[in-house]
C-alpha cells in the first residue's frame, strides 16, 4: 500500500506554513476589498482578526494532518482523488467563510460548505443510508443557510451595512430596532442548523457516514463550528441583549444535555464522539451567550481544545476501523497490545478531553468554570454543564481505557494490527501539542488572547489572569471527573436504562425529519396525479380554462370602459379572407373525421395568412402558409399513426363525459378575446416603436425589410435563442419518436 | 406498400432541387423583399417533406446536406459565430458588420446578417425536417 496522496498535503501545509509566518510579522488585522458587484453594493472583502486567525490556523493545520491521516487512510481506494479534490475545495471555503466581512459573500462561502459536505459525506454514494444521511445534511444545513441569507438582509436594513464590522460598530444604536429579534432569530436558526443545535442536532451523528478522515475534519474541527464561529462572531455586537444572552445559553444547554444523553446510547465509537462534539458545540453555543470577557476566553480555549483532542479521537477509531475491523465498542477491548501507538494517542487525548490537569483540556475547562462563575448563571445551567462534563469524562474513559485495556477477547480469525506511519503521525502530534500546551498554557496565550479581543472587545488578558480564584475551579473539576467515573463504570447498566426509554424517540425532531421526508413524494404524486392524469381533453380544459381566467384577470385589473372601434368599410379582399376564416372555424364544429377535421381547420390558418397579406404584412404572411403547410403534414401523419394504434390506446375516453364543459369553457374563452380584442383596438395605435424600426432599418441595418432586419439583426439575439429552442426541441422528439418506432417493430 | 403515385415521383425528382434553390432565393432575398431564413428554411422542411411522402424518408434523408442534428447543431453555432465579429471590432455581441465587395460593373454588399440568417435557415430545416421524416419514418415502418 502506498500512500501516493500524500504530496496532496503541501497544499494546507504550504498555507498553514504562510499563515504562521504572516501572524508573527504582520500585526492583526488584516483586511483587503475588491469591488465584485458594484451594483448591487457587493463587495469581495476580507477581513481576518484574532477569531478569524484562530479558526485558520484549525483550518489549514488539521487539514494539512487530515490530508497525510487520509493518504494512508484510502491508500488504494481508488475514489480517493474525489475526496482529496473536494476535502481541499472544502479547506478554501472554509477559509473564504472565516475570512468574509461582507454578510453576502459569507453566505456564499456558507452555503459552499454545505454542498460539499453533501459530496463527502455521500461519498459511499452506492450505500442506502449513506446517501440518506448525505441528503439529509444538506437539506437541514442548506435550509439554514437560506434562514441565514434572510437574518443577514434584515441585519444589513437594520444595520445599514452588509459589512460585518460596521454592523457590530452600529449595534448599539440597533438594538431598539423592533425588527432585531426577528433578524437574530433567522441568522439562530442558520448558525444553529450548521452547529447540529436542538432541534437541529440528529443530522451531525447521521453524517458519520462519511470516510473518516472527512468526520475528523468537517465534523468536528471545522465544518461544525462554522455555525459558533458566526455567533461568536456578532458576539461583539449583541452580548448585551437579554433576548441574545437567553436564547443561546437555553438551546446551547439544552443540546448539550441532549447530546450527553445519547452518547450513553450508542456503539459504534465515531457515532459516540460525534454525540460528544454535539455536546461541545452545545457548550460553545452557551459559552457564547454568557455576558463578561471570562466567556470569551473560554469560547477561545474550548475551540482549541477541542480540536486538539477530538480530532486525535476521530482519527483512533478510523485507525481501529481499519485495524481490528470495527468501531463496535462492545467488541473492542485490550486492543494496547496490537495498536499500542494508537493507544498512546487515545490515552493522551482522553487526557486531555477528560479535563485532567496538565492538558489542555484542564486549561478550557478552567476558562469555562471562571466564566459561568463570572457570568452568575442559573442553578439549572451550572447543574447541566457539570453533567456533560462528567458525561464527556466517561467517554474519554471509554476511547482509552475500555478499548485498550482490559481482557484481549478478540477472536482468532482476526488479525487486528497497527496503522501505518501516516495514519500514527496526525493523532500523536496533536495530542503531543496537547500536552505541550497544558503544561505551558503561555505558550498559546497570545492566540487565545487576540481571539477573546474579537469576541469581547475590552477584553484584557491580565485582567482574567488577576481574578484567578482557584476553588470553584477545583470543586468543579473533582465533581466532573467523580460523576464521571461513576457513570462509565455503570456505563452498560446505563445504556439499557435509556434503550427502554425508545419511545421518546418517536416525537423528537429526527422523526419529524422522515415524517416530513415521506410527505414530500407523496405531495408530488398526488400533484401529478391531478395535473398530469393523461387525458387530453383534460389537459385541453385545463390550459383553455386558465388561460381565459387569465384574460378575465387582465380585462377587470384594467380599464373596463367600453369602447368599440370605429366602424370602417373594409377592402373586399379582407373580408373575403375574414369570411374564409370564419368558413372554416364553423365547419371544425360540424366534421367527425379527424382527417377532414384537419383539413378544415387549415382554412383558418390559410384564412389568416391571406389577411394578413392583404394588410400590408407579406413576411407574415410568408411564414403562416409555410407553417400551415408543415403543420398540415405533422398532425395529418400523428392521426395516421394513431389510427395504426391497438385498439385499447385509441378510445382512451368517452367525449361525452366533457362536452357541456368544454362547450362552457369555449364559449367564455371566445367571449372574454373577442372583448379584449374589440377593446384593444379601439385604442389609439402607438407608433413609436414600428416608426423607429422604419426609420433605422436602412441606416443602421442596411436592409429594407424591416421585420427580417428586426429578427436578424435589432432582435438578433432573441432569434439566437428561438432556433436553440427549436433545437433543443429536436433533441427531445428524436428519442421519443426513436423510442415509439421500436416498440412497434 | 402504398400504391406509388409515378407522376408525382417523376415531378417531385424534377421539383425538389427546384423548390431548394427557390428557398435560397428567398432565404437571401429576405434583407429587403419578404423572405428570409425562417420561411426559408420551412420550405426547404416542405421541400423534404414531399419527398418523403411521395417517395420515401429514407430517400429525403439522403437528400439533406447533413444528418438533422448535425445540420440543425451547425445551424445554430453559424448563427453564434456570426455574433463574434461584432465583438471583436469593440462592439456587443450580434453587431453585424458589412463589408462591400467592389465588382466589374456592379458591387456586392456583404454582411454577417447573411451568416446570421443562414444558421437561422440551417437550424429550421435541420430541426423541423429532422423531426417531420422521424415522424413519417414511424408511419412508414407499419405499411
Amino acid at each position: 500500500m502506498h500512500a501516493t496522496a500524500l504530496p496532496l498535503a503541501l497544499v494546507p501545509a504550504t498555507l498553514f506554513a504562510l499563515l504562521v509566518l504572516s501572524l508573527i510579522s504582520v500585526p492583526l488585522p488584516w483586511s483587503v476589498s475588491w469591488p465584485w458587484i458594484p451594483v448591487l453594493g457587493v463587495d469581495f472583502a476580507l477581513y481576518v482578526d484574532g477569531l478569524s486567525a484562530q479558526f485558520l490556523l484549525l483550518i489549514t493545520g488539521i487539514g494539512t494532518l487530515v490530508a497525510v491521516y487520509g493518504a494512508g487512510y484510502l491508500a488504494g481506494d481508488a475514489r480517493r482523488w474525489r475526496v482529496f479534490a473536494l476535502l481541499l475545495l472544502f479547506m478554501l471555503a472554509m477559509i473564504g467563510a472565516v475570512c468574509s466581512d461582507h454578510l453576502l459573500l459569507l453566505f456564499l462561502f456558507w452555503e459552499l460548505t454545505s454542498v460539499l459536505s453533501f459530496l463527502l459525506v455521500g461519498f459511499d454514494h452506492a450505500r442506502e443510508s449513506s446517501r440518506k444521511s448525505a441528503q439529509q445534511a444538506l437539506l437541514i444545513t442548506g435550509t439554514g443557510g437560506l434562514f441565514l441569507l434572510a437574518g443577514s438582509i434584515l441585519l444589513a436594513e437594520i444595520g445599514g451595512s452588509y459589512s460585518l464590522r460596521q454592523l457590530i460598530a452600529a449595534a448599539p444604536a440597533m438594538t431598539d430596532d423592533a425588527r432585531l429579534p426577528a433578524a437574530l432569530t433567522l441568522l439562530f436558526v442558520g448558525a444553529f442548523s450548521k452547529s447540529a443545535q436542538f432541534p437541529f442536532h440528529f443530522w451531525l451523528p447521521n453524517a458519520m457516514a462519511a470516510p473518516t478522515p472527512v468526520s475528523a475534519y468537517l465534523h468536528s474541527a471545522t465544518l461544525v463550528k462554522l455555525g459558533v464561529y458566526l455567533l461568536a462572531r456578532l458576539d461583539a455586537a449583541f452580548s448585551d441583549l437579554l433576548f441574545w444572552e437567553y436564547s443561546l445559553v437555553g438551546i446551547g444547554t439544552l443540546t448539550a444535555v441532549i447530546a450527553a444523553v445519547q452518547t450513553v446510547r450508542e456503539r459504534d465509537l465515531k457515532r459516540i464522539l460525534a454525540w460528544s462534539t454535539v455536546a461541545t458545540l452545545g457548550t460553545l453555543t452557551m459559552l457564547v451567550g454568557l455576558p463578561g470577557h471570562g466567556a470569551a476566553l473560554a469560547v477561545a480555549a474550548l475551540f482549541f481544545a477541542h480540536a486538539l483532542y477530538k480530532a486525535p479521537l476521530f482519527f483512533v477509531a478510523g485507525n481501529l476501523d481499519h485495524g481490528a475491523g470495527t468501531r463496535d465498542i462492545d467488541r473492542l477491548t485490550g486492543m494496547r497490545r496490537h495498536l499500542p501507538w494508537t493507544a498512546t494517542a487515545a490515552l493522551l487525548a482522553a487526557l486531555s478531553m477528560a479535563g485532567l490537569p496538565l492538558s489542555f483540556g484542564f486549561v478550557a475547562k478552567d476558562a469555562m468554570t471562571l466564566a459561568k462563575v463570572e457570568a452568575g448563571v442559573f442553578a439549572l445551567v451550572s447543574h447541566a454543564t457539570l453533567f456533560v462534563g462528567s458525561i464527556s469524562v466517561a467517554v474519554a474513559a471509554v476511547a482509552a481505557i475500555h478499548i485498550f485495556w482490559g481482557r484481549d477477547n478478540v477472536g482468532r480469525d482476526a488479525h487486528p494490527h497497527e496503522a501505518p506511519v501516516t495514519m500514527l503521525l496526525p493523532p500523536l502530534l496533536l495530542v503531543a501539542l496537547a500536552v505541550l500546551f497544558g503544561l505551558q498554557p503561555t505558550l498559546v496565550d497570545p492566540l487565545l488572547g487576540v481571539a477573546a479581543q474579537a469576541m469581547a472587545p475590552g477584553f484584557d488578558p491580565l485582567q482574567v489572569d488577576s481574578s484567578y480564584d482557584a476553588w470553584p475551579v477545583a470543586e468543579a473539576s473533582l465533581a466532573t471527573f467523580g460523576f464521571g467515573l461513576l457513570i462509565y463504570l455503570g456505563w452498560d447498566r446505563l445504556r439499557t436504562l435509556l434503550d427502554r426509554a425508545r419511545e421518546l424517540d418517536e416525537i423528537g425532531p429526527e422523526s419529524w425529519y422522515w415524517r416530513k421526508l415521506k410527505f414530500v413524494p407523496k405531495l408530488a404524486a398526488w400533484l401529478t396525479r391531478r395535473l398530469q392524469h393523461g387525458v387530453l381533453p383534460g389537459y385541453l380544459l385545463t390550459l383553455a380554462g386558465a388561460v381565459t381566467l387569465a384574460l378575465l384577470a387582465a380585462l377587470l385589473v384594467g380599464r373596463p370602459s367600453l369602447e368599440l372601434p370605429s366602424a370602417e368599410t373594409l377592402p373586399l379582399p379582407v373580408v373575403g379572407s375574414a369570411l374564409l376564416i370564419a368558413t372554416g372555424a364553423l365547419a371544425t364544429l360540424l366534421v367527425r373525421d379527424h382527417l377532414v377535421l384537419l383539413l378544415v381547420s387549415g382554412l383558418v390558418g390559410y384564412g389568416s395568412a391571406l389577411l394578413f397579406l392583404f394588410t400590408g404584412a407579406p413576411d407574415l404572411a410568408f411564414t403562416q402558409f409555410a407553417v400551415e403547410t408543415v403543420f398540415v403534414v405533422v398532425a395529418a401523419t400523428v392521426l395516421r399513426r394513431l389510427r395504426q394504434l391497438p385498439p385499447p390506446l385509441q378510445v382512451a375516453v368517452s367525449e361525452a363525459r366533457w362536452r357541456p364543459l368544454a362547450l362552457a369553457v369555449s364559449i367564455a374563452l371566445g367571449s372574454v378575446l373577442s372583448t379584449l380584442l374589440l377593446l384593444a383596438a379601439a385604442q389609439p395605435f402607438d407608433p413609436q416603436l414600428s416608426d423607429f424600426f422604419s426609420a433605422q432599418s436602412v441606416p443602421a441595418a442596411h436592409g429594407r425589410n424591416v421585420v427580417n432586419v428586426i429578427i436578424v439583426d435589432f432582435r438578433a439575439l432573441d432569434t439566437l435563442g428561438e432556433i436553440a429552442v427549436v433545437a433543443l426541441a429536436l433533441v427531445a422528439a428524436l428519442p421519443l419518436l426513436k423510442l415509439s418506432r421500436r416498440r412497434s417493430s | 406498400m402504398s400504391p406509388r403515385a409515378l407522376l408525382a415521383e417523376v415531378l417531385l425528382r424534377i421539383l425538389h432541387p427546384v423548390l431548394l434553390l427557390a428557398s435560397l432565393w428567398i432565404l437571401l432575398r429576405g434583407h429587403n423583399e419578404p423572405g428570409g431564413g425562417f420561411v426559408g428554411g420551412l420550405l426547404a422542411v416542405a421541400a423534404s417533406a414531399a419527398m418523403a411522402l411521395t417517395l420515401t424518408t429514407a430517400e429525403a434523408r439522403q437528400r439533406l446536406p447533413l444528418p438533422p442534428p448535425r445540420l440543425t447543431a451547425l445551424g445554430v453555432l453559424i448563427a453564434l459565430l456570426s455574433g463574434l465579429p461584432g465583438v471583436f471590432a469593440g462592439q456587443p455581441f450580434l453587431t453585424h458588420l458589412w463589408v462591400t465587395v467592389p465588382l466589374a460593373v456592379t458591387e456586392l454588399p456583404l454582411s454577417t446578417v447573411m451568416l446570421f440568417d443562414l444558421g437561422v435557415y440551417l437550424a429550421v430545416w435541420g430541426a423541423v425536417g429532422g423531426y417531420c421524416l422521424s415522424l413519417l419514418a414511424t408511419v412508414e415502418e407499419q405499411q
